[in-house]
Protein backbone atom coordinates (compact mmCIF):
# COMPACT_ATOMS: atom_id res chain seq x y z
CA UNK A 1 0.00 0.00 0.00
CA UNK A 2 1.00 3.77 -0.09
CA UNK A 3 2.88 5.28 2.41
CA UNK A 4 1.16 7.80 4.24
CA UNK A 5 3.24 11.18 4.41
CA UNK A 6 5.67 11.72 7.12
CA UNK A 7 4.24 13.69 10.12
CA UNK A 8 6.85 16.23 9.72
CA UNK A 9 5.93 17.19 5.91
CA UNK A 10 2.28 17.92 6.44
CA UNK A 11 1.53 21.85 6.65
CA UNK A 12 -1.68 21.33 8.79
CA UNK A 13 -0.89 18.31 11.54
CA UNK A 14 -3.96 19.24 13.23
CA UNK A 15 -6.30 18.03 10.27
CA UNK A 16 -5.91 13.74 10.66
CA UNK A 17 -6.81 13.11 6.89
CA UNK A 18 -4.73 16.17 5.71
CA UNK A 19 -3.34 14.69 2.37
CA UNK A 20 -1.28 17.63 1.72
CA UNK A 21 2.59 17.37 1.14
CA UNK A 22 5.73 17.91 -0.63
CA UNK A 23 6.20 16.90 -4.02
CA UNK A 24 9.09 14.69 -3.36
CA UNK A 25 6.88 12.69 -0.14
CA UNK A 26 4.04 12.96 -2.49
CA UNK A 27 5.95 11.20 -5.17
CA UNK A 28 8.18 8.88 -2.78
CA UNK A 29 5.99 6.27 -4.00
CA UNK A 30 6.72 6.05 -7.94
CA UNK A 31 9.81 3.56 -8.59
CA UNK A 32 11.85 3.65 -11.79
CA UNK A 33 9.87 0.34 -14.07
CA UNK A 34 6.53 1.03 -12.77
CA UNK A 35 3.33 2.30 -14.74
CA UNK A 36 2.44 5.55 -14.65
CA UNK A 37 -0.75 7.30 -15.72
CA UNK A 38 -1.26 10.87 -16.60
CA UNK A 39 -3.94 13.22 -16.78
CA UNK A 40 -3.79 15.78 -19.81
CA UNK A 41 -4.95 16.44 -23.23
CA UNK A 42 -2.39 17.11 -26.13
CA UNK A 43 -0.90 19.19 -22.80
CA UNK A 44 -3.82 20.88 -21.67
CA UNK A 45 -4.30 20.10 -17.53
CA UNK A 46 -0.77 18.70 -17.26
CA UNK A 47 0.64 18.99 -14.02
CA UNK A 48 3.45 21.40 -14.16
CA UNK A 49 4.95 20.67 -11.07
CA UNK A 50 4.69 17.02 -11.12
CA UNK A 51 6.20 16.84 -14.49
CA UNK A 52 9.15 19.21 -14.25
CA UNK A 53 9.79 17.07 -10.98
CA UNK A 54 9.95 13.73 -12.97
CA UNK A 55 12.40 15.58 -15.41
CA UNK A 56 14.82 16.17 -12.97
CA UNK A 57 14.53 12.41 -10.83
CA UNK A 58 16.44 9.68 -11.50
CA UNK A 59 13.24 7.71 -12.57
CA UNK A 60 13.63 5.57 -15.47
CA UNK A 61 12.13 2.33 -17.38
CA UNK A 62 8.45 3.88 -16.56
CA UNK A 63 5.32 2.81 -18.57
CA UNK A 64 3.66 6.57 -19.49
CA UNK A 65 -0.02 5.72 -19.88
CA UNK A 66 -1.71 8.75 -21.47
CA UNK A 67 -3.94 10.00 -23.62
CA UNK A 68 -1.02 11.98 -26.07
CA UNK A 69 2.43 12.73 -25.86
CA UNK A 70 1.43 16.60 -25.13
CA UNK A 71 1.72 19.73 -26.71
CA UNK A 72 4.58 20.23 -29.82
CA UNK A 73 7.73 22.93 -29.50
CA UNK A 74 9.05 21.43 -26.17
CA UNK A 75 6.48 21.59 -24.03
CA UNK A 76 6.79 20.10 -20.52
CA UNK A 77 5.85 16.21 -20.85
CA UNK A 78 7.07 15.74 -24.19
CA UNK A 79 10.44 16.62 -22.77
CA UNK A 80 9.86 12.54 -20.83
CA UNK A 81 10.27 11.21 -24.34
CA UNK A 82 13.65 13.21 -25.02
CA UNK A 83 15.09 12.06 -21.39
CA UNK A 84 14.97 8.21 -21.69
CA UNK A 85 12.93 7.61 -19.18
CA UNK A 86 9.69 6.35 -20.69
CA UNK A 87 10.13 2.76 -22.14
CA UNK A 88 6.97 1.90 -22.85
CA UNK A 89 3.86 4.66 -24.12
CA UNK A 90 0.21 3.61 -24.57
CA UNK A 91 -1.85 5.99 -26.08
CA UNK A 92 -3.68 6.92 -29.01
CA UNK A 93 -0.91 9.13 -31.09
CA UNK A 94 2.42 9.54 -31.23
CA UNK A 95 2.79 12.48 -33.54
CA UNK A 96 1.53 15.83 -31.37
CA UNK A 97 5.10 16.06 -30.18
CA UNK A 98 8.67 16.39 -31.89
CA UNK A 99 9.74 14.56 -29.22
CA UNK A 100 7.49 11.36 -29.34
CA UNK A 101 8.05 11.31 -33.21
CA UNK A 102 11.70 11.11 -32.88
CA UNK A 103 11.58 8.80 -29.80
CA UNK A 104 8.96 6.54 -31.86
CA UNK A 105 10.74 5.95 -35.31
CA UNK A 106 14.12 6.03 -33.68
CA UNK A 107 12.79 3.02 -31.37
CA UNK A 108 13.44 4.80 -28.14
CA UNK A 109 10.31 4.20 -26.99
CA UNK A 110 7.89 0.95 -27.42
CA UNK A 111 4.04 1.70 -28.71
CA UNK A 112 2.36 -1.69 -29.08
CA UNK A 113 -0.42 -0.13 -30.65
CA UNK A 114 -2.59 2.81 -31.02
CA UNK A 115 -5.92 3.11 -29.51
CA UNK A 116 -8.89 5.19 -30.54
CA UNK A 117 -9.50 8.27 -28.09
CA UNK A 118 -12.57 6.97 -27.11
CA UNK A 119 -11.31 2.92 -26.59
CA UNK A 120 -8.48 4.68 -24.47
CA UNK A 121 -10.69 6.17 -22.17
CA UNK A 122 -13.05 3.80 -21.82
CA UNK A 123 -10.07 1.25 -21.00
CA UNK A 124 -8.81 3.59 -18.49
CA UNK A 125 -12.68 4.15 -17.07
CA UNK A 126 -13.01 0.22 -16.70
CA UNK A 127 -9.42 0.52 -14.78
CA UNK A 128 -11.17 3.29 -12.65
CA UNK A 129 -14.57 1.21 -12.26
CA UNK A 130 -12.65 -1.57 -11.39
CA UNK A 131 -14.09 -3.94 -14.61
CA UNK A 132 -12.14 -6.20 -16.14
CA UNK A 133 -12.73 -4.82 -19.55
CA UNK A 134 -14.82 -3.69 -22.26
CA UNK A 135 -16.39 -4.18 -25.70
CA UNK A 136 -15.48 -1.65 -28.20
CA UNK A 137 -16.87 -2.00 -31.52
CA UNK A 138 -14.30 0.52 -33.24
CA UNK A 139 -12.03 -0.23 -35.35
CA UNK A 140 -12.95 -3.61 -35.58
CA UNK A 141 -11.85 -5.00 -39.48
CA UNK A 142 -9.18 -2.17 -39.49
CA UNK A 143 -7.15 -2.69 -36.19
CA UNK A 144 -6.95 -6.02 -36.80
CA UNK A 145 -5.57 -6.09 -39.76
CA UNK A 146 -2.32 -8.85 -39.85
CA UNK A 147 1.20 -6.82 -39.76
CA UNK A 148 -0.80 -3.41 -38.81
CA UNK A 149 0.62 -3.71 -35.51
CA UNK A 150 3.87 -6.40 -35.25
CA UNK A 151 5.06 -5.51 -31.60
CA UNK A 152 1.53 -6.67 -30.16
CA UNK A 153 2.47 -10.12 -28.39
CA UNK A 154 -1.23 -11.58 -29.31
CA UNK A 155 -3.64 -10.73 -32.05
CA UNK A 156 -6.59 -8.31 -30.71
CA UNK A 157 -9.60 -10.72 -28.96
CA UNK A 158 -12.85 -10.16 -30.55
CA UNK A 159 -16.38 -11.46 -29.43
CA UNK A 160 -19.80 -11.32 -31.44
CA UNK A 161 -22.73 -10.28 -29.46
CA UNK A 162 -26.38 -9.49 -30.80
CA UNK A 163 -24.77 -9.65 -34.28
CA UNK A 164 -22.31 -7.08 -33.71
CA UNK A 165 -18.50 -7.75 -33.59
CA UNK A 166 -16.54 -6.00 -30.85
CA UNK A 167 -12.82 -5.88 -30.21
CA UNK A 168 -12.33 -7.30 -26.30
CA UNK A 169 -10.21 -4.48 -24.36
CA UNK A 170 -8.69 -5.02 -21.11
CA UNK A 171 -8.47 -2.35 -18.51
CA UNK A 172 -5.84 0.21 -18.10
CA UNK A 173 -4.79 0.79 -14.55
CA UNK A 174 -1.21 2.30 -12.96
CA UNK A 175 1.15 1.56 -10.03
CA UNK A 176 0.98 5.79 -9.40
CA UNK A 177 -1.56 8.31 -11.41
CA UNK A 178 -0.91 11.99 -11.42
CA UNK A 179 -3.72 14.65 -12.17
CA UNK A 180 -4.14 18.10 -12.88
CA UNK A 181 -7.18 19.85 -10.51
CA UNK A 182 -7.54 23.61 -10.08
CA UNK A 183 -8.37 23.45 -6.71
CA UNK A 184 -7.89 21.39 -3.51
CA UNK A 185 -8.32 21.35 -0.08
CA UNK A 186 -6.98 19.41 2.60
CA UNK A 187 -8.88 16.12 2.32
CA UNK A 188 -7.90 15.79 -1.13
CA UNK A 189 -11.44 16.92 -2.51
CA UNK A 190 -10.25 18.18 -6.59
CA UNK A 191 -12.09 20.99 -8.39
CA UNK A 192 -11.72 21.00 -12.10
CA UNK A 193 -11.75 23.98 -14.12
CA UNK A 194 -13.37 24.04 -18.14
CA UNK A 195 -11.85 22.03 -20.40
CA UNK A 196 -9.10 20.24 -18.23
CA UNK A 197 -11.89 18.34 -16.58
CA UNK A 198 -11.43 15.86 -19.31
CA UNK A 199 -10.68 12.18 -17.31
CA UNK A 200 -8.71 13.23 -14.64
CA UNK A 201 -11.05 11.60 -12.17
CA UNK A 202 -10.61 8.55 -14.03
CA UNK A 203 -7.51 8.05 -14.03
CA UNK A 204 -7.19 9.00 -10.00
CA UNK A 205 -9.44 6.18 -9.83
CA UNK A 206 -7.05 3.74 -12.24
CA UNK A 207 -3.85 4.78 -10.09
CA UNK A 208 -3.37 2.22 -7.02
CA UNK A 209 -1.56 5.57 -5.73
CA UNK A 210 -2.59 9.06 -6.85
CA UNK A 211 -0.97 12.69 -6.59
CA UNK A 212 -3.41 15.37 -7.70
CA UNK A 213 -1.46 18.88 -8.75
CA UNK A 214 -3.75 21.62 -8.24
CA UNK A 215 -3.32 25.67 -8.60
CA UNK A 216 -4.68 26.43 -5.01
CA UNK A 217 -4.97 24.35 -2.12
CA UNK A 218 -8.07 25.79 -0.05
CA UNK A 219 -9.95 24.92 3.65
CA UNK A 220 -11.41 22.29 3.80
CA UNK A 221 -15.72 23.29 3.14
CA UNK A 222 -14.62 26.30 0.66
CA UNK A 223 -15.27 23.79 -2.34
CA UNK A 224 -18.94 22.90 -2.36
CA UNK A 225 -19.93 19.67 -2.44
CA UNK A 226 -21.24 19.18 -5.63
CA UNK A 227 -18.44 21.29 -7.16
CA UNK A 228 -16.13 18.43 -6.01
CA UNK A 229 -14.89 17.00 -9.40
CA UNK A 230 -12.60 14.06 -8.02
CA UNK A 231 -13.60 12.94 -4.13
CA UNK A 232 -10.76 13.26 -2.14
CA UNK A 233 -11.09 9.42 -1.34
CA UNK A 234 -9.63 9.10 -4.69
CA UNK A 235 -6.72 10.62 -3.67
CA UNK A 236 -3.53 9.80 -1.85
CA UNK A 237 -1.94 13.13 -1.88
CA UNK A 238 -1.79 16.54 -2.55
CA UNK A 239 0.73 19.21 -3.90
CA UNK A 240 0.93 22.89 -4.91
CA UNK A 241 1.73 23.50 -8.43
CA UNK A 242 2.09 26.59 -10.28
CA UNK A 243 -0.66 29.26 -9.29
CA UNK A 244 -3.18 29.75 -11.77
CA UNK A 245 -1.46 32.97 -13.49
CA UNK A 246 1.51 31.60 -13.67
CA UNK A 247 -0.27 28.45 -15.46
CA UNK A 248 -1.93 31.10 -17.73
CA UNK A 249 1.57 32.78 -18.79
CA UNK A 250 2.87 29.12 -19.46
CA UNK A 251 0.24 28.29 -21.93
CA UNK A 252 -0.03 31.97 -23.28
CA UNK A 253 3.80 32.14 -24.15
CA UNK A 254 3.55 28.94 -25.24
CA UNK A 255 0.73 29.57 -27.86
CA UNK A 256 2.63 32.95 -29.13
CA UNK A 257 5.89 30.58 -29.53
CA UNK A 258 3.64 28.23 -31.78
CA UNK A 259 1.63 30.94 -33.43
CA UNK A 260 -1.48 30.16 -31.77
CA UNK A 261 -1.85 33.36 -29.93
CA UNK A 262 -0.69 36.98 -30.76
CA UNK A 263 1.24 38.54 -28.76
CA UNK A 264 -0.18 41.38 -26.41
CA UNK A 265 0.62 44.68 -28.78
CA UNK A 266 2.30 46.42 -25.44
CA UNK A 267 5.35 43.25 -25.65
CA UNK A 268 6.00 43.63 -29.22
CA UNK B 1 -6.25 35.40 -53.07
CA UNK B 2 -8.41 32.48 -51.72
CA UNK B 3 -5.62 29.70 -50.73
CA UNK B 4 -6.50 26.01 -51.95
CA UNK B 5 -6.93 25.20 -48.54
CA UNK B 6 -9.51 28.02 -47.56
CA UNK B 7 -11.55 27.43 -51.14
CA UNK B 8 -12.05 24.15 -49.57
CA UNK B 9 -12.82 25.51 -46.57
CA UNK B 10 -15.42 27.19 -48.01
CA UNK B 11 -17.21 24.91 -49.84
CA UNK B 12 -17.84 23.17 -47.06
CA UNK B 13 -18.99 25.40 -44.75
CA UNK B 14 -21.94 25.56 -47.43
CA UNK B 15 -23.02 21.83 -46.35
CA UNK B 16 -23.40 23.29 -42.73
CA UNK B 17 -26.94 24.12 -41.15
CA UNK B 18 -28.19 25.54 -37.93
CA UNK B 19 -28.53 23.42 -35.03
CA UNK B 20 -26.04 20.90 -36.53
CA UNK B 21 -23.62 19.32 -34.20
CA UNK B 22 -20.47 20.14 -35.74
CA UNK B 23 -16.95 18.85 -35.00
CA UNK B 24 -14.28 19.96 -37.59
CA UNK B 25 -11.11 17.97 -37.38
CA UNK B 26 -7.17 19.39 -37.67
CA UNK B 27 -5.68 21.14 -40.72
CA UNK B 28 -8.18 22.26 -43.85
CA UNK B 29 -11.28 21.55 -41.78
CA UNK B 30 -10.42 24.27 -39.14
CA UNK B 31 -10.39 26.40 -41.48
CA UNK B 32 -14.29 25.98 -42.01
CA UNK B 33 -14.99 27.95 -38.89
CA UNK B 34 -13.76 31.42 -40.63
CA UNK B 35 -16.38 30.39 -43.86
CA UNK B 36 -19.76 30.66 -41.50
CA UNK B 37 -21.60 33.53 -40.67
CA UNK B 38 -21.81 34.54 -36.99
CA UNK B 39 -25.22 33.40 -36.95
CA UNK B 40 -24.69 30.21 -38.57
CA UNK B 41 -26.14 28.40 -35.41
CA UNK B 42 -24.11 25.49 -35.76
CA UNK B 43 -22.83 24.09 -32.43
CA UNK B 44 -19.17 23.23 -32.50
CA UNK B 45 -17.98 20.47 -30.75
CA UNK B 46 -14.35 19.83 -29.13
CA UNK B 47 -13.37 15.85 -28.48
CA UNK B 48 -11.65 17.23 -25.46
CA UNK B 49 -15.28 17.69 -23.62
CA UNK B 50 -17.24 20.89 -25.15
CA UNK B 51 -19.84 21.57 -27.17
CA UNK B 52 -20.93 25.04 -28.61
CA UNK B 53 -17.03 26.56 -27.68
CA UNK B 54 -16.96 30.13 -29.65
CA UNK B 55 -13.95 31.67 -31.18
CA UNK B 56 -10.15 32.10 -30.26
CA UNK B 57 -9.51 34.78 -27.58
CA UNK B 58 -7.00 37.88 -27.61
CA UNK B 59 -3.64 37.23 -25.77
CA UNK B 60 -4.90 38.43 -22.31
CA UNK B 61 -8.51 36.53 -22.46
CA UNK B 62 -6.87 33.45 -23.33
CA UNK B 63 -7.35 30.97 -20.66
CA UNK B 64 -5.31 27.64 -20.18
CA UNK B 65 -8.19 25.70 -18.91
CA UNK B 66 -10.42 26.87 -21.87
CA UNK B 67 -8.68 24.70 -25.05
CA UNK B 68 -10.07 22.74 -27.97
CA UNK B 69 -8.61 19.48 -29.36
CA UNK B 70 -5.62 20.86 -30.53
CA UNK B 71 -4.90 22.64 -27.24
CA UNK B 72 -6.01 25.73 -28.56
CA UNK B 73 -7.12 28.34 -26.58
CA UNK B 74 -10.83 28.93 -26.65
CA UNK B 75 -13.72 30.44 -25.35
CA UNK B 76 -17.03 29.36 -24.12
CA UNK B 77 -19.83 31.70 -24.67
CA UNK B 78 -23.25 31.35 -23.18
CA UNK B 79 -24.96 28.35 -24.11
CA UNK B 80 -21.69 26.68 -24.50
CA UNK B 81 -21.57 22.99 -22.11
CA UNK B 82 -18.33 20.87 -20.75
CA UNK B 83 -18.10 16.95 -20.25
CA UNK B 84 -15.83 14.62 -19.42
CA UNK B 85 -13.27 12.76 -21.95
CA UNK B 86 -15.29 9.78 -21.64
CA UNK B 87 -18.84 11.44 -22.52
CA UNK B 88 -17.25 13.57 -25.03
CA UNK B 89 -16.35 10.10 -26.65
CA UNK B 90 -18.84 8.65 -26.24
CA UNK B 91 -21.53 11.41 -27.77
CA UNK B 92 -19.03 10.88 -30.80
CA UNK B 93 -19.43 6.85 -31.01
CA UNK B 94 -23.26 6.86 -30.29
CA UNK B 95 -24.49 9.42 -32.90
CA UNK B 96 -24.85 12.59 -31.01
CA UNK B 97 -22.21 14.50 -33.71
CA UNK B 98 -24.64 15.09 -36.90
CA UNK B 99 -21.60 16.25 -38.86
CA UNK B 100 -17.74 15.64 -39.24
CA UNK B 101 -15.52 17.40 -41.75
CA UNK B 102 -12.42 15.68 -41.54
CA UNK B 103 -9.30 15.66 -43.21
CA UNK B 104 -7.66 12.69 -45.29
CA UNK B 105 -4.88 11.07 -46.58
CA UNK B 106 -6.55 9.28 -49.05
CA UNK B 107 -10.76 8.53 -49.96
CA UNK B 108 -12.01 5.58 -52.31
CA UNK B 109 -15.14 5.29 -54.05
CA UNK B 110 -16.57 3.21 -51.25
CA UNK B 111 -16.53 5.98 -48.50
CA UNK B 112 -13.25 4.73 -46.97
CA UNK B 113 -11.04 7.51 -45.83
CA UNK B 114 -7.40 6.71 -44.35
CA UNK B 115 -6.09 9.83 -42.40
CA UNK B 116 -4.36 8.59 -39.48
CA UNK B 117 -1.04 6.21 -40.33
CA UNK B 118 2.00 6.74 -43.29
CA UNK B 119 4.53 4.80 -43.15
CA UNK B 120 7.55 6.20 -41.04
CA UNK B 121 10.81 4.34 -40.49
CA UNK B 122 8.98 1.10 -40.97
CA UNK B 123 6.15 1.77 -39.26
CA UNK B 124 2.87 3.36 -39.12
CA UNK B 125 2.79 7.03 -37.81
CA UNK B 126 1.47 9.07 -35.75
CA UNK B 127 -1.48 7.45 -34.37
CA UNK B 128 -5.68 7.75 -34.14
CA UNK B 129 -6.16 10.11 -32.04
CA UNK B 130 -10.33 10.87 -32.10
CA UNK B 131 -10.93 10.56 -36.09
CA UNK B 132 -11.94 6.90 -35.66
CA UNK B 133 -14.23 7.28 -32.91
CA UNK B 134 -15.91 10.26 -35.49
CA UNK B 135 -15.77 8.15 -38.22
CA UNK B 136 -17.63 5.05 -36.36
CA UNK B 137 -20.45 7.38 -35.36
CA UNK B 138 -21.19 10.26 -37.23
CA UNK B 139 -23.73 10.29 -39.16
CA UNK B 140 -22.39 12.90 -42.27
CA UNK B 141 -18.90 12.55 -42.32
CA UNK B 142 -17.04 14.91 -44.78
CA UNK B 143 -13.80 14.56 -46.13
CA UNK B 144 -11.81 17.62 -46.89
CA UNK B 145 -8.62 17.15 -49.08
CA UNK B 146 -6.46 18.62 -51.86
CA UNK B 147 -7.04 16.77 -54.74
CA UNK B 148 -3.64 15.10 -55.12
CA UNK B 149 -0.80 14.53 -52.90
CA UNK B 150 2.46 16.51 -53.18
CA UNK B 151 3.86 14.20 -55.36
CA UNK B 152 0.82 14.83 -57.62
CA UNK B 153 -0.52 11.54 -57.38
CA UNK B 154 -4.14 10.91 -56.92
CA UNK B 155 -5.82 11.58 -53.50
CA UNK B 156 -9.64 9.91 -54.44
CA UNK B 157 -8.50 6.47 -55.37
CA UNK B 158 -10.43 3.37 -56.20
CA UNK B 159 -9.72 1.87 -53.27
CA UNK B 160 -7.39 3.48 -50.15
CA UNK B 161 -4.00 1.91 -49.78
CA UNK B 162 -3.29 3.02 -46.15
CA UNK B 163 -4.63 1.66 -43.15
CA UNK B 164 -7.91 3.24 -42.85
CA UNK B 165 -9.58 5.64 -40.19
CA UNK B 166 -13.43 4.41 -41.53
CA UNK B 167 -15.22 2.10 -43.42
CA UNK B 168 -17.89 2.91 -46.22
CA UNK B 169 -18.55 5.95 -44.16
CA UNK B 170 -17.67 8.92 -45.90
CA UNK B 171 -20.66 10.70 -47.48
CA UNK B 172 -18.97 13.66 -49.52
CA UNK B 173 -15.42 14.38 -50.69
CA UNK B 174 -14.70 18.21 -50.41
CA UNK B 175 -10.93 18.95 -52.29
CA UNK B 176 -10.20 22.33 -54.50
CA UNK B 177 -11.11 21.06 -57.65
CA UNK B 178 -14.61 19.04 -57.37
CA UNK B 179 -17.34 17.78 -54.58
CA UNK B 180 -18.50 13.96 -55.13
CA UNK B 181 -21.04 12.47 -53.29
CA UNK B 182 -20.05 9.01 -52.12
CA UNK B 183 -23.54 7.20 -53.18
CA UNK B 184 -25.00 4.49 -51.14
CA UNK B 185 -23.68 1.34 -51.97
CA UNK B 186 -20.23 2.64 -53.27
CA UNK B 187 -19.79 4.46 -56.28
CA UNK B 188 -18.67 8.33 -56.63
CA UNK B 189 -20.87 11.05 -58.27
CA UNK B 190 -18.99 14.29 -59.44
CA UNK B 191 -21.68 16.89 -57.77
CA UNK B 192 -20.03 20.07 -58.60
CA UNK B 193 -17.04 21.64 -59.97
CA UNK B 194 -14.82 24.10 -57.46
CA UNK B 195 -14.43 27.65 -58.98
CA UNK B 196 -11.94 27.57 -62.09
CA UNK B 197 -11.80 23.89 -62.18
CA UNK B 198 -12.47 21.93 -65.45
CA UNK B 199 -14.24 18.28 -65.76
CA UNK B 200 -11.22 17.29 -67.53
CA UNK B 201 -8.90 18.53 -64.61
CA UNK B 202 -10.94 16.19 -62.32
CA UNK B 203 -10.92 13.15 -64.60
CA UNK B 204 -6.65 13.86 -64.85
CA UNK B 205 -6.45 13.76 -61.42
CA UNK B 206 -8.69 11.71 -59.79
CA UNK B 207 -8.02 7.46 -59.59
CA UNK B 208 -11.40 6.44 -58.63
CA UNK B 209 -14.36 6.02 -61.64
CA UNK B 210 -16.91 8.68 -60.96
CA UNK B 211 -20.43 9.53 -62.46
CA UNK B 212 -21.22 13.44 -63.44
CA UNK B 213 -23.77 15.31 -62.77
CA UNK B 214 -25.98 16.93 -65.39
CA UNK B 215 -25.39 20.40 -64.14
CA UNK B 216 -21.76 19.87 -64.85
CA UNK B 217 -22.11 18.52 -67.58
CA UNK B 218 -23.88 21.99 -68.56
CA UNK B 219 -21.50 23.87 -67.30
CA UNK B 220 -23.49 25.84 -64.92
CA UNK B 221 -22.18 25.75 -61.49
CA UNK B 222 -20.54 28.58 -60.82
CA UNK B 223 -23.64 30.16 -59.16
CA UNK B 224 -23.35 27.37 -56.42
CA UNK B 225 -19.70 28.21 -55.68
CA UNK B 226 -20.12 31.64 -54.71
Amino acid sequence: MAPSAPEATRSNPTHPLDKVMPLSAALAPLQSGMRLMLGEFVGAGEPVACVRWLLDSALDELTLIANTPGLRGGFLKALLFDSGQIREYIGTHVGTTEQSTAAYLENRVLVREFFPMGTWAEKVRAGAMGLGGILVPVGVGILDQPGLFPDLPTAKQTLDLNGQRYFVEPALTADVSIIKGWRADRLGNIEFRGTSTQNQRDIAMAGRYTVAEVNEIVEVGEIPPERVGCPGVFVNAVVQGVSLAEQHELYRQHWVKLGRLHAPTAAV
Amino acid sequence: MTSLKDRIARRCAQELHAGQVVNLGLGIPTLVANHLSPDAAVIFHSENGVFGFGPKPDYHHADSDFTNAGCEPITLPAGAALMDLATSLGAMRNGYIDVTILGALEVDATGNIANWATRRAGRWWPGIGGAMDLCYGTPTVIAALQHTDTHGRPKVRHRCTLPLTGAGCVKLIVTELAVFDVLPGGGLFLRDLQEGATLEQVRNSTEADFTVAETVLAGNTVAECV
